[in-house]
C-alpha cells in the first residue's frame, strides 16, 4: 500500500488497438486516456487529478511505430522520445529527434509520447515547434472507426478541440530530405525546461524555410514574414550558404516578430521599453534563430 | 601532475573502489582512523532495503494530514472543522485550541505556534491537523476544513520590516549587531562599493520528510522520524503536549541526508498530539510541497560593502550592511546573523571594520539552519569586493588576496585571535598553482560537454572561459556560549564493541568515524553503533561538524577508558603500566612483544561499559560592539572555478572546481572527498540554479522542475587539490570537520569565474542569464 493509493477502484482498460481505445472510452466517457503518463500521473500524485477510469493506450503496437505514405512519415502517436532520439529516426526527421533527445531525462524519454506532448500541450513542449514548423497534420481517430485530420496548430491554438472519444491516432510529417535543426535554451547544463527554443525546418522543394519559436508563448510561433524574407535571400541551387549578417538580421526578425515592442501609448510618444527579463528573452530567441539558420544551411 | 595532485586522484580512485574491496579474497580491511572505511549502511542504501521514515508501518495506523495557510499574511476569523469531523473515516481533527501544552515553539527562541491561531504569517503555516484512515480522506477532510481569512497586505522586503508594522509580538527586528573594531575615520587611498544579493537556498532534502507517531501505554508517545537533533525535538515536543520529556521518546530512523535542519516540526507536532488524541498511531509523509513549504531555509540576503585599500592593494577598512530576511520566526537567524557579521571580511587581515547587520521578520519563507549560514552569503560579497579592488589597482586578484590574507595569530575583526592552525596563503598558491584544465581549441577531439548541456543551443564562437577564484572561512560548534558537550557510551563483549551515542549519522559519516575511532583505540574490528532515540544522553544538533569533533571525541574517551580497563588487571600482572601494552589484530602485547595473551583471555567473559563526554572550551556571545572569542574553531579553503559562458544566451557550465582546504586531519580520505565534492556541488547549486522564487509571499514553484538542484551534467570535475594537515590542537584527532566550508567557498568562486568571463558585475547569486552575456568583443 502507497500514501498515494487512489481509495475507489479505478476501471482499467488496455485496449490492442485505436479503435478498441476509442470504443472503450466511447462507453466509459469519463474515463481519461494515458500513454506515457509523465504528466498525467504527477498530476494524479499531486491530487489535482483523480480519474475514475483509465484507458492505457501502451499495448497500441499500431501507435508506437511509423509508416510510410506518400512522401510524408506517419508517426504513431505512442512513439516514446526515446525512440524518435535515435540515429534511424533522426536521418528522417532530424529536428523532431533533437527535440526528443533535449526533451528531459532519461526516465522521462523512454516513456513520455509524441501524442502526450501534444495533449498536454504545454508551452515548453520540446516537440510542438518541430511540429509546428514542419505544419504536421494530426489523424484524429473518432467513433465508427472515422478519422479526421487536422493541423496540428489548430489544435494547439484550440481552433479544432478534441471531441469525446476522439484519440490522437497519428502525426502526418512530410519527408523534406534537407537539414533540420532543433535548438533550446534552459538555465542549466543538465536537462531542464526551455526557457525558449527554435525550430527550423528548410524545404528546397518549394524553396522554403520554416521557422517556429517555442516555450515563449502559450503554443509556438510562426514568423511568417522573417521566414518569407529569409528564404528569399538563399541560393537554393547552389551553395544555400548565407553572410553572417544575413543570418544575424533573420535571428533579429524572428525574436522582434515573436516578441514585439510595447504599443506606443494612445496620446502618442515613446513606447515603454521592454523589461529587461524579456529583452533578454528576444535576445535570446534572436540567437537562437541565427544560430539555427547557419547550422542548418553550413 | 603534482604530488598533491596525485593524492587526490588516490583519495577520488579509493572511494570508488571501497565496495569492490568487501570481496572474499581481498586483503582483510586497513582499521582506524586515516583509512577509508566503507559506511556500514553502503550495501543497504544502495540496493534500497535502508529503513527511512516514510517506509515505517504499525498495525492499525492512521494517516494525517496538515491544512497549510494558503496566504503569507492573514488574520484568521473563524475556522470550522464540522464537515471534516462529520467525514467517514476521520478519527481526530485538531486545531490551535486542541494543543494541551506550550501552544508556540522553537528550537532557539520560543516564537513559532504549532497552529497559527488568529494571524498566518508565512505561506504554508500549519492552521489545523487531520488524522484519518486513509491518507486520501485526510486530504480531503484537511480540504473541507473552512478558515475563513482577512487576508493581509505581506510584507516580503525585509528593507521595509523596520518600519512595517510588527509581524510578531516580538517585533520585527530579531537581532541588530553592531560591529566596530578600529578607528572609523581611516579611509583608504582606493575605495570600491558594491551591493549583493543572494537568493533563498532550500536544503532539499532528497528523501521524503516523514513521521510515525505511537502512543505509549504509559500516556506518552513515541515519535519516530529523521530528526538530526533529537533531544531537542523531544523537549519541544513535550511542551506542546504538556508532558514530562521523559514519557515523550524520538526514535531516530535513518536520515536520508540532511544540509540542516531536517525536519520540520509544523508536522512532527500534531501527529504527536493526533496520536495521543486518538489512541491510534499516526503517520505522514510530507509532499515535496509540504516539504518547500514547512522546512527552513537559506536566509535570503542584502548586502552592502565598501573597502579602502592603500595603493599597494592592502586593505585598510571594511564597512558593510547585512540584512538577512529571517521570514516570519526566528529559528537560528541570530547565530546566522553573528556568524554573518564575524565573517564579513572573509580570511583576511582588517585593520579596521564597521560592519551592521540585522536579521528581520517578514512574511516570506522561513529561514533557519542550512550548513554555511551567514558565512557563505558574506563570502559572495567580500569576494566580489576583492575583484574588483583588485580591477581597480590593476593587480592580479590572487595577489591581491595574498597580500592581505590571514594567519594564525592575527585577529578577526570580533576581537578574537586565531589561534588555530589557519594556512590560507598556501590554500590559495595551491590551487593557483595547480595545472589549467584544457581549453576546446587545444583538444579538438573531445567531446566538449558546452554551456546548455548535451543537446542545448552551445556554439564554441561564443563560447568564453573564465577562471576565478574564492577563499572562505566557517566556523565548527556552536557559537557564542553554546553549551557543545556531547556523550558516548562504548560496551564490549565477546570481542564485538558496541557504540551508543546519540549523534545522528545525517550522511556526515559519524557512524563511520565512531567505528574507526574504537577500532583505532581497541584494536576490535566489529564495531557496531546503536541507533538513536532520546532514552540515550544527549548529544547535540548534527551541525556545525560538532559530531566529528566533540561526539567523536566523547567516543574515543569512552574507548579509551575501556582500554584501561581492559588492561589495567595485565599491566598489574606483568608488572608494567597499561601504556606500554598494545592491541593489535585481538592480541595484547607487551612494549617488547615478550609478553602476549589474546583479548579473549583477558576479557574473561567479562562485559566492560564506559561513558564519557567531551566539552570544546567555551566561548562567549558577542558584545554590543560584536566584539567577543565566540568561536570554538575556524575553517578554510580556497576554490578555483573554471566555467564556460555562452556569452549570448548568458548560459553557464561549471568546467572544474579545484579545491584546497584546510582539514586538520585526514581521518577517512574516502568520505571527505565525498563531503568536499558534495559540499562544493551545493555551492554550484546556489551560484547558478538554486533560488526558491516568491511573488508576493507565495512559493511559486513548490516542486524540483522550478527548483533546479544541480544533476551530474551540472556538477563538474572536482580536483582536491590540497588537503592541508596542519592539526588543530584543540580539537579530539586534531581534524577540522569540513562539510561547511566547500558550500560557503564556492558560489563566491563560480561568481569570480563568470566575472572573468564576461567582465560583467556579478553581484547577485544565483546568478541569472541576462546578467552574463557579454559583447562578443569584451
Amino acid at each position: 500500500m502507497t500514501t498515494h493509493a487512489p481509495q475507489a477502484t479505478q476501471s482499467v482498460t488496455l485496449p490492442a488497438s485505436l479503435d478498441e481505445a476509442v470504443a472503450a472510452l466511447g462507453a466509459m466517457p469519463a474515463a481519461v486516456p494515458v500513454a506515457g503518463g509523465t504528466d498525467l500521473m504527477s498530476a494524479v500524485n499531486k491530487g489535482l487529478l483523480r480519474p475514475s477510469g483509465l484507458v492505457g493506450l501502451g499495448r497500441i503496437s499500431e501507435l508506437r511505430g511509423w509508416h510510410y505514405q506518400d512522401g510524408h512519415a506517419l508517426l504513431g502517436a505512442g512513439l516514446t522520445h526515446a525512440r524518435m532520439g535515435r540515429p534511424d529516426f533522426a536521418a528522417l526527421i532530424p529536428a523532431l529527434a533533437a527535440s526528443a533527445r533535449a526533451a528531459g531525462p532519461p526516465q522521462i524519454r523512454n516513456a513520455g509520447t509524441l501524442g502526450g506532448n501534444i495533449a498536454t500541450a504545454a508551452p515548453t513542449g520540446d516537440a510542438l515547434p518541430v511540429l509546428a514548423a514542419l505544419e504536421a497534420e494530426l489523424v484524429i481517430a473518432g467513433p465508427g472507426g472515422a478519422r479526421r485530420e487536422i493541423p496540428v496548430s489548430h489544435l494547439l491554438a484550440g481552433r479544432d478541440m478534441l471531441e469525446p472519444a476522439e484519440l490522437i491516432g497519428f502525426v502526418r510529417v512530410p519527408l523534406l530530405h534537407a537539414p533540420q535543426v532543433f535548438l533550446k535554451a534552459t538555465g542549466r547544463t543538465g536537462p531542464g525546461r526551455a526557457t525558449a527554443s527554435v525550430a527550423i525546418v528548410l524545404d528546397p522543394a518549394r524553396r522554403g524555410v520554416r521557422c517556429a519559436v517555442g516555450a515563449i508563448a502559450p503554443m509556438p510561433l510562426r514568423p511568417l514574414e522573417a521566414e518569407r524574407w529569409i528564404a528569399s535571400l538563399i541560393d537554393w541551387d547552389g551553395e544555400r550558404g548565407l553572410a553572417p549578417d544575413a543570418l544575424a538580421a533573420f535571428g533579429e526578425y524572428v525574436a522582434a516578430a515573436c516578441i514585439p515592442d510595447q504599443a506606443p501609448p494612445a496620446d502618442g510618444g515613446e513606447a515603454p521599453p521592454l523589461p529587461p527579463a524579456v529583452l533578454h528573452l528576444r535576445r535570446t530567441v534572436a540567437a537562437l534563430a541565427r544560430r539555427a539558420l547557419g547550422r542548418a544551411l553550413s | 601532475m603534482s604530488n598533491d595532485a596525485a593524492t587526490a586522484a588516490n583519495a577520488t580512485s579509493t572511494r570508488i573502489t571501497t565496495s569492490v574491496t568487501e570481496g572474499p579474497d581481498t586483503e582483510p580491511p586497513a582499521l582506524g582512523l586515516g583509512v577509508s572505511l566503507p559506511p556500514a549502511d553502503a550495501r543497504a542504501k544502495t540496493e534500497g532495503t535502508f529503513p527511512y521514515a516514510a517506509d515505517l508501518w504499525a498495525e492499525g495506523l492512521l494517516w494525517a494530514a496538515v491544512l497549510r495557510s494558503p496566504h503569507p499574511h492573514a488574520r484568521i476569523l473563524s475556522v470550522d472543522t464540522s464537515a471534516a469531523v462529520e467525514m467517514a473515516g476521520v478519527r481526530a481533527v485538531i486545531t490551535h485550541e486542541d494543543i494541551p501544552g506550550e501552544r508556540a515553539y522553537g528550537r532557539r527562541i520560543v516564537d513559532r505556534p504549532v497552529f497559527a491561531s488568529d494571524l498566518v504569517r508565512h505561506h504554508g503555516e500549519p492552521i489545523a491537523a487531520v488524522a484519518a484512515d486513509h491518507p486520501d480522506t485526510a486530504r480531503l477532510a484537511a480540504a473541507a476544513i473552512a478558515v475563513e481569512y482577512e487576508v493581509l497586505e505581506p510584507v516580503t522586503d525585509p528593507e521595509k520590516a523596520f518600519a512595517a508594522e510588527p509581524l510578531h509580538p516580538d517585533g520585527n527586528l530579531i537581532r541588530h549587531i553592531p560591529l566596530r573594531y578600529g578607528d572609523p575615520d581611516v579611509t583608504g587611498e582606493v575605495v570600491v562599493e558594491g551591493l549583493y544579493r543572494i537568493g533563498r537556498q532550500d536544503p532539499a532534502p532528497i528523501g521524503a520528510e516523514a513521521g510515525l507517531a505511537v502512543p505509549r501505554p504509559d500516556g506518552g508517545v513515541e515519535i519516530y522520524t529523521a530528526s538530526t537533533d533529537p533531544h531537542t525535538d523531544r523537549d519541544l515536543a513535550a511542551a506542546c503536549f504538556g508532558l514530562e520529556p521523559e514519557r515523550v521518546k524520538v526514535v531516530v530512523t535513518g536520515v536520508p541526508g540532511a544540509t540542516g535542519d531536517r525536519e520540520d516540526p509544523g508536522f512532527q507536532l500534531p501527529l504527536g498530539l493526533l496520536a495521543l488524541r486518538t489512541g491510534c498511531p499516526v503517520k505522514l509523509t510530507a509532499t515535496r510541497e509540504e516539504s518547500f513549504l514547512g522546512h527552513s531555509h537559506r536566509h535570503p540576503t542584502l548586502l552592502r560593502y565598501r573597502h579602502h585599500a592603500d595603493a599597494d592593494g592592502r586593505l585598510v577598512k571594511v564597512e558593510a550592511q547585512i540584512l538577512l530576511d529571517a521570514g516570519a520566526y526566528a529559528e537560528s537567524s541570530s547565530e546566522s546573523l553573528a556568524a554573518a557579521v564575524a565573517f564579513a571580511c572573509g580570511p583576511y587581515v582588517v585593520p579596521h571594520a564597521f560592519i551592521e547587520g540585522w536579521a528581520v521578520r517578514t512574511n516570506n519563507p522561513p529561514s533557519g539552519h542550512v550548513r554555511g549560514e551567514g558565512a557563505m552569503q558574506v563570502c559572495a560579497a567580500y569576494e566580489g569586493q576583492m575583484d574588483k579592488l583588485a580591477a581597480k589597482l590593476g593587480i592580479d586578484p590572487v595577489e591581491l588576496r595574498l597580500r592581505n590574507a590571514l594567519a594564525t595569530g592575527d585577529i578577526l575583526p570580533t576581537g578574537q585571535t586565531v589561534t588555530c592552525p589557519a594556512p590560507v596563503s598556501e590554500l590559495l598558491t595551491s590551487v593557483r598553482d595547480f595545472p589549467l584544465p584544457a581549453l576546446p581549441k587545444d583538444a579538438p577531439e573531445d567531446d566538449w560537454l558546452l554551456p546548455g548541456g548535451p543537446e542545448g543551443a552551445g556554439e564554441p564562437g561564443a563560447v568564453r572561459r573564465g577562471v576565478g577564484y574564492g577563499l572562505g572561512m566557517v566556523h565548527m560548534l556552536g557559537a557564542e556560549g553554546a553549551d557543545e558537550v556531547s556523550t558516548a557510551t562504548v560496551r564490549v563483549h565477546d570481542g564485538i564493541a558496541t557504540v551508543i551515542c546519540a549523534a545522528v549519522e545525517t550522511g556526515q559519516g559519524f557512524s563511520t568515524l565512531a567505528r574507526q575511532v574504537v577500532q583505532e583505540t581497541l584494536g576490535i574490528e566489529e564495531v557496531h553503533v546503536a541507533s538513536v532515540d532520546t532514552d540515550q544522553p544527549p548529544a547535540g544538533p548534527a551541525t556545525h561538524g560538532r559530531h566529528t569533533w566533540v561526539s567523536a571525541g566523547a567516543v574515543e574517551r569512552a574507548a579509551k577508558m575501556v582500554r584501561t580497563q581492559l588492561l589495567q588487571p595485565l599491566a598489574h600482572k606483568f608488572g608494567m603500566s597499561t601504556e606500554l601494552l598494545q592491541i593489535a589484530d585481538g592480541k595484547i602485547t607487551s612494549y617488547d612483544g615478550v609478553l602476549s595473551t589474546t583479548v579473549t583471555e583477558a576479557m574473561d567473559g567479562k562485559e566492560l561499559w564506559a561513558t564519557a563526554q567531551c566539552r570544546p572550551h567555551p566561548t562567549e556571545p558577542l558584545d554590543e560592539s560584536g566584539q567577543g572569542d565566540a568561536f570554538v574553531g575556524l575553517a578554510f579553503c580556497a576554490i578555483r572555478a573554471v566555467v564556460d559562458v555562452d556569452i549570448e544566451l548568458g548560459s553557464v557550465r561549471v568546467v572544474e572546481m579545484a579545491v584546497a582546504q584546510d582539514v586538520g586531519r585526514v581521518l577517512n580520505p574516502s568520505q571527505l572527498a565525498t563531503r568536499i565534492e558534495a559540499g562544493i556541488t551545493q555551492g554550484i547549486g546556489a551560484a547558478l540554479t538554486e533560488n526558491l522564487r516568491t511573488a508576493r509571499g507565495l512559493i511559486r514553484h513548490p516542486d524540483l522542475t522550478g527548483y533546479a538542484l544541480p544533476t551530474a551534467l551540472d556538477a563538474p570535475e572536482i580536483r582536491i587539490v590540497k588537503l592541508i594537515e596542519e592539526r588543530d590542537v584543540v580539537a579530539p584527532f586534531g581534524a577540522k570537520p569540513a562539510s561547511a566550508v566547500p558550500v560557503v567557498t564556492s558560489p563566491a568562486a563560480v561568481a569570480a569565474a563568470v566575472r572573468a568571463a564576461t567582465g560583467r558585475p556579478i553581484n547577485r547569486l544565483p546568478i541569472r542569464p541576462q546578467a552574463a552575456v557579454a559583447a562578443p568583443n569584451a
